[in-house]
């Protein structure tokens, strides 16, 4: 009865539908006439634009009335596909060069590739296929251009589609039990995502940083998130002047950043325990911060500085006047390694932009007196290096004063440290301790060197000694000896 | 001050008749010919022993035995102890310089055939003592616990470790458990300062006895049997004198090493540090340790390392033997075959060394 059915319908449905021929594809045809969810959606699908029939998926004869015909193995139908068999099936034409040409397509012909080697290309749960299919994020029997904001992986859709799952804790719990899922939370609260949720689809979605097919773990080197790259990822869109202009913000911060001591360490040094852009910024919820949270943000890696900086007298100036703390002396992005020019009340020192000899003197005394003490202990520390060096080329054994050059650098590093107290007391005390073990190292390595002169003369004056013995000894044999030969001389005449 | 000095000797001849003893040296004579200058490395390695148990007994005086304490008190000899310094320096090159004297007295008294008949326990007491001085040299070069030695010391025990049957537990014997550590220092160290020397002392007396006993070899063709008979020197002041002499010179070579080239400390040994690269042992065991690399992996049915430890042992107890198989010797004819011996002996550690230092 069905079989018959189906064979009126496919009569009939070309009559009734609105004007549009379906002849030629004849499973189009019966399922329109199902009125289907796939047949009905389908014909907004792109594939559908391009003349791409059910079969082409599906297998099986398009050009078959008869239902057991067009749907039988021997036609190559297989239904609908399952687990991989999915992607397979999409990527028979999008893998396929020859084919997307064919039908007058411009898009990469990777997609397939790149998602089994990305972090979706693991094994689901069951472990017979991908985590990740074509249709779970395009969807399917409606597929659309990227470019069409009906699209799932439209840019103002991407949020959506992605947190899909990666919103779900119970979901997320069985492939990372420890990966978050308040992205999407965090994403509203960024300027990306409030400028995403008014309709600007060029603000940062998750594939802007993630990658679409080829999505790799933040920890793979590989990765567009992975700290190393981080900073070239944001400035993708930062540093590009035309991208940017209508937002009247900076593009130079990429260039800024990689002079900067941290962008050295990371990017040149790729030492990823520097901070990269999401570090200060944030990353899902990433926004510039604000001027009262900076020593926050810096505090999270430079806690100490953080600390005696908020219970220094310059807390309440900086609040007063709206400075932003570590940002006002460090700047921001172009941070360069702090040295003592920094301080002190020198043209070049950022203190004497505030304090001078009219203006807060009170801090330029102490000012120049920190920059006395830091260049004393720079010139010890030197000092020190050098007679043990000198000490340790003559050959001599130095290693505990050589060990304590250590703690003089610490010494340095503390006073630096301490200088964000703003309190000479306590900068003194640093210093003072620093100046102490330089001038003990600098007195056992100097008594090192005495001591190497000391042997060289100890052992002219033995050698010389012991030689004196030797020539008397020799002188003492002679005489023996000729008092001896004299005497069987004697002996052998008389 | 003469006479103080007559009165002096008076009250000690008169209870130990030392007079007796200056008599017996005054009759005791030493030939003179061309190789008596090989007479004088016997007693430069007396005076180097001499100075190495004085030295031990003042560096005893501050080191600290263990894991622990061992690199960090020869630390502090070197850099803290007055003088501390020399007597480390010197204590180490002695060390070397009296292996070094006691091989060219061994080659000298083997190449002269001094060893034949009755000097056999001279030779015998000779060697045993060589062979305690290379046992001196392994022990106290773990003892500041730095990284070669700590290496050095396990290649060591680990070749200790290969001779058939006994091996493993002599392993296990020298290092007080499976690996180096703590134990094999505690071990070493009594090796050092208390079971060699006492040996090395009775051998050392029984040695020197026998010397003074049955005088200085004569060459073979010279001497009694010669026709020309042989020149001769009172043994007291004449060559005790010339023996003093050297015995300066050898002191002023090691006050010059000591300044000049002071005995490194290195690092300190790390058990769990993998081995720097191109440990090799002192060089007297370098011949030794460089043929060992040579031999294949495999010969036949026995491990390489096996056949060439097996093979250094044989020869060191034939070495050990000779006054026992060289009979011509013994009946005061030349061997030339001893000569051939020797000669291959020298060459052969001369060409193995250098070989196990450059590479």
């Amino acid at each position: 009865m069905k079989q018959v059915m189906l064979f009126l319908l496919s009569f009939l449905l070309p009559v009734l539908s609105n004007g549009v021929s379906y002849a030629g594809d004849k499973c189009l045809t019966c399922h329109k006439g199902l009125s289907d969810k796939p047949s009905s959606l389908y014909s907004h699908d792109i594939h559908s634009s391009k003349g791409i029939s059910c079969a082409e998926c599906h297998g099986g004869n398009q050009n078959s009335d008869d239902m057991e015909q067009a749907m039988s193995k021997e036609a190559g139908f297989i239904g609908v596909p399952k687990g991989d068999d999915i992607s397979k099936v999409c990527s028979n034409c999008h893998a396929n060069p020859d084919k997307m040409n064919e039908l007058g397509s411009t898009l990469p012909t990777n997609q397939w590739q790149l998602l089994q080697t990305s972090v979706h290309g693991k094994s689901s749960l069951a472990g017979n296929e991908h985590i990740v299919q074509c249709i779970t994020c395009h969807s399917v029997h409606n597929i659309v251009s990227v470019k069409n904001p009906a699209s799932p992986v439209y840019p103002l859709n991407a949020v959506k589609t992605c947190t899909k799952c990666h919103a779900d804790p119970a979901y997320m719990r069985a492939y990372n039990p420890s990966m978050p899922v308040d992205q999407l939370e965090k994403y509203k609260t960024s300027v990306h995502g409030m400028r995403n949720s008014k309709g600007d689809s060029k603000t940062a979605e998750c594939a802007s940083c993630h990658g679409g097919h080829d999505i790799r773990s933040a920890n793979d080197v590989k990765s567009s998130v992975y700290a190393v790259n981080i900073p070239s990822t944001c400035s993708h869109c930062h540093s590009n002047s035309v991208y940017m202009k209508e937002y009247n913000i900076p593009i130079d911060q990429y260039e800024k950043f990689s002079k900067s001591v941290h962008g050295i360490s990371l990017l040149q040094k790729r030492d990823v325990a520097a901070p990269a852009c999401n570090d200060c910024h944030g990353n899902h919820g990433a926004t510039p911060p604000g001027v009262e949270s900076i020593s926050k943000v810096c505090g999270t890696c430079h806690a100490l500085n953080a600390e005696l900086f908020s219970s220094s007298p310059h807390k309440k100036v900086f609040d007063e006047k709206k400075l932003p703390e570590c940002e006002t002396c460090h700047s921001n992005h172009e941070i360069i390694a702090a040295t003592e020019k920094l301080l002190g009340a020198t043209p070049e020192a950022v203190c004497s932009r505030c304090h001078n000899e009219n203006q807060n003197p009170k801090g330029y005394v102490i000012a120049k007196a920190m920059r006395h003490l830091t260049d004393s202990l720079e010139s010890s520390e030197n000092n020190a290096g050098a007679l043990v060096t000198d000490a340790e080329q003559k050959g001599m054994e130095i290693s505990e004063a050589k060990f304590k050059l250590r703690d003089i650098h610490q010494a340095r590093l503390q006073t630096r440290t301490m200088v964000h107290s703003f309190n000479a007391k306590k900068f003194n005390e640093a210093a003072m301790k620093g100046l102490s073990t330089a001038s003990f190292v600098a007195g056992e390595a100097q008594h090192a060197i005495d001591e190497y002169y000391f042997r060289r003369w100890g052992l002219g004056i033995a050698t010389l000694i012991i030689s004196i013995v030797g020539v008397a000894l020799y002188l003492t044999i002679r005489k023996i000896e000729i008092k001896q030969q004299n005497k069987n001389n004697g002996i052998k005449e008389s | 001050m003469k006479s103080a000095w007559n009165k002096f000797y008076s009250w000690l001849d008169e209870r130990v008749q030392l007079q007796n003893l200056i008599q017996f040296m005054g009759k005791k004579y030493v030939p003179v010919h061309s190789h008596s200058i090989w007479y004088y490395f016997g007693g430069v390695s007396l005076f180097l022993f001499i100075i190495q148990v004085m030295t031990g007994i003042l560096l005893l005086l501050y080191y600290k035995s263990g894991e622990e304490f061992a690199f960090e008190s020869i630390q502090y000899i070197m850099s803290k102890v007055n003088f501390g310094w020399l007597i480390r320096s010197i204590h180490s090159w002695t060390a070397n310089l009296f292996i070094l004297t006691a091989m060219i007295h061994m080659f000298s008294v083997f190449f002269e055939k001094a060893y034949r008949k009755p000097r056999e326990m001279t030779w015998i007491t000779g060697m045993l003592m060589f062979f305690l001085a290379l046992g001196f040299g392994f022990s106290g070069y773990l003892l500041p616990w730095n990284e070669l030695a700590f290496f050095a010391t396990k290649v060591g025990t680990d070749i200790a470790g290969v001779i058939p049957f006994i091996g493993k537990p002599l392993m296990i014997f020298l290092r007080g458990s499976e690996e180096v550590n703590g134990a094999t220092l505690s071990r070493f160290f009594g090796f050092h300062v208390a079971v060699l020397p006492g040996i090395f002392t009775v051998l050392l007396g029984i040695h020197l006895v026998l010397v003074q006993r049955q005088g200085m070899s004569e060459p073979l063709g010279l001497g009694a049997n010669s026709k020309s008979g042989l020149k001769t020197m009172p043994f007291f002041p004449n060559f005790l004198l010339r023996d003093l002499l050297f015995w300066l010179v050898v002191l002023n070579l090691l006050a010059i090493l000591a300044v000049f080239f002071p005995w490194e400390l290195g690092k300190k040994a790390d058990p769990f540090a993998s081995a720097p690269a191109g440990i090799k042992p002192e060089w007297y065991f370098l011949f030794m340790f460089q043929t060992l690399k040579y031999i294949p992996a495999k010969l036949l049915v026995i491990d390489g390392e096996v056949f060439g430890v097996l093979l250094f042992s044989f020869a060191g107890l034939l070495w050990m033997l000779v006054p026992f198989w060289d009979k011509k010797s013994n009946r005061g004819e030349q061997n030339r075959f001893i000569n051939y011996i020797g000669l291959f002996a020298v060459l052969y550690i001369i060409f193995f060394t250098i070989l196990g230092w450059l590479l």
